[in-house]
């Protein structure tokens, strides 16, 4: 690596780290999370990022020395279709195999109490022992070729197993290269190290799917609570297992329906173990990305009751403004240049936008441009670039 | 058929007193193998969990 690269990567990891700190560092970073907008710019189809993990790596990284990136996703594009195929999941429809070559691939959810890959009297399985639940239970039923235990074993259940593991060792081991080339040739922070979800979330996107535990929050209210406490040590002993050696980067919690369940349901089902799980990897110094997607405005007063700095606040459909108002104190914030923005509006208005957000969110320090949500292939490049040279001109302290 | 039971704590997918109980007598350093045995468990425990967490 250049001198120069790595002076840079020095400088841009001191930046970064500053502002999720709640800090002021010398300039606001910017650090986006990109999708198949990065696909797109590099000029390969979403299939060919989607099945080729490395091209969707190079492409990022084009983007990062292109719209001059602070720091970046190594690969937004997660489900790398070589390891579906292998494992079977049958919850996925991928670009090039069963969808258009440039959409991005789609989770299926289970429409009905049939199809749901938990069925309404399994609560008492996934509460006894949650990873016997997994193998036997729920793996199963959602890979194409896995036999349950006591089914007649076959062939190409050995093999996904087999293929999924290795596909998986090779995968995330690529990561490490990957950040080390996004260091050395592009000078850039690799931006989250580690994920998390919800208890809930997990009950509601992979277990039971959102129809089914609308119902169950309902008929079994004890049950679901019962399986988000089983939950929770395995999320954070996920989350500790994939997070940063160092514990610079933040581990990222993507959330998802929080939102769309009242406050007392919120209060019974999705909050406790959350803010339990955030609370625990802040005590060994390890931040959270909050990734808000969607408006968490409604459960704003439960979130300024994690500890000060323990989360990086994301911003995707909230009036950042307020969002600011309210917690910017105690957090740090990100993201807020609305999605439909980059995709719809002239690079005038987002370069407008973003000044006006730099003025008023990040004049203190404490905040870290963004897209609201994952730039997908409808943001416009002049636009991004709009946001590189907003940073550029204002951003400075 | 029953399914066996092994109750695997957050962090492994076969707890080592499975493999403790198997081995019978020890004739060396428990710890070693013991350390081996935890190391493997937790990459098999990513591996199921990222199942869940990651794709």
């Amino acid at each position: 690596m250049s001198d120069d690269m790595e002076k840079l990567y020095e400088i841009r990891l001191n930046r970064y780290k500053t502002a999720m700190l709640n800090g002021k560092p010398d300039k606001v970073p910017l650090r986006i999370f990109a999708a198949e907008f990065s696909s797109k710019y590099a000029g390969f189809t979403v299939q060919q990022a989607t099945y080729n993990y490395k091209i969707a790596f190079e492409a990022v990284r084009k983007c990062a020395k292109d719209f001059n990136w602070d720091a970046t996703v190594l690969n937004m594009i997660y489900c790398w279709g070589g390891i579906i195929d292998a494992f079977g999941q049958k919850y996925y429809r991928l670009p090039g195999l069963n969808l258009p070559e440039n959409m991005g691939f789609q989770y299926v959810e289970p429409p009905d109490e049939e199809t749901a890959y938990m069925h309404e009297d399994e609560y008492d399985l996934l509460i006894e022992n949650p990873t016997e639940f997994l193998m036997n239970v729920w793996i199963p039923r959602i890979s194409k070729y896995a036999a349950k235990p006591g089914e007649t074993n076959i062939y190409l259940n050995n093999a996904a197993w087999l293929k999924g593991g290795i596909a998986m060792m090779k995968y995330f081991n690529d990561f490490g290269e990957a950040g080390a080339l996004l260091k050395s040739e592009c000078g850039a922070v690799s931006a989250i190290f580690g994920i998390l979800k919800s208890p809930f979330d997990v009950i509601a996107d992979k277990f039971r799917g959102f129809r089914q535990v609308c119902v169950d929050v309902y008929r079994q209210p004890k049950k679901v609570e019962a399986a988000c406490e089983a939950l929770m040590p395995h999320l954070l002993k996920n989350a500790l297992l994939s997070s940063d050696p160092s514990g610079t980067l933040p581990v990222s919690i993507w959330l998802h329906r929080g939102t769309l369940f009242n406050q007392s349901m919120y209060e019974q089902f999705f909050w406790p173990t959350t803010k339990e799980i955030i609370i625990e990897l802040w005590k060994k110094g390890i931040q959270t990305l909050w990734y808000a997607e969607g408006n968490w405005s409604k459960w704003l007063k439960y979130t300024a009751e994690l500890p000060e700095k323990s989360i990086i606040y994301h911003v995707d459909k909230e009036d950042i403004f307020e969002v600011h108002k309210q917690v910017g104190e105690k957090f740090a914030i990100s993201g807020g240049i609305p999605n439909d923005m980059l995709a719809f509006a002239s690079p005038e208005e987002v370069k407008a936008f973003c000044k006006k957000v730099i003025e008023i969110i990040g004049k203190d320090g404490g905040y870290i441009m963004d897209a609201g949500a994952i730039v997908m292939s409808d943001a416009k490049p002049e636009n991004m670039m709009a946001m590189s040279q907003a940073v550029e001109e204002y951003g400075y302290y | 058929m029953s399914i066996e039971k092994l109750n695997p704590k957050a962090g492994e997918v076969v707890p080592w007193q499975v493999k403790e109980k198997e081995a019978g007598k020890i004739m060396g350093d428990k710890e070693i193998i013991k350390k081996e045995w935890e190391d493997i468990e937790a990459l098999a425990y990513r591996y199921v969990w990222a199942v869940v967490t990651d794709f």
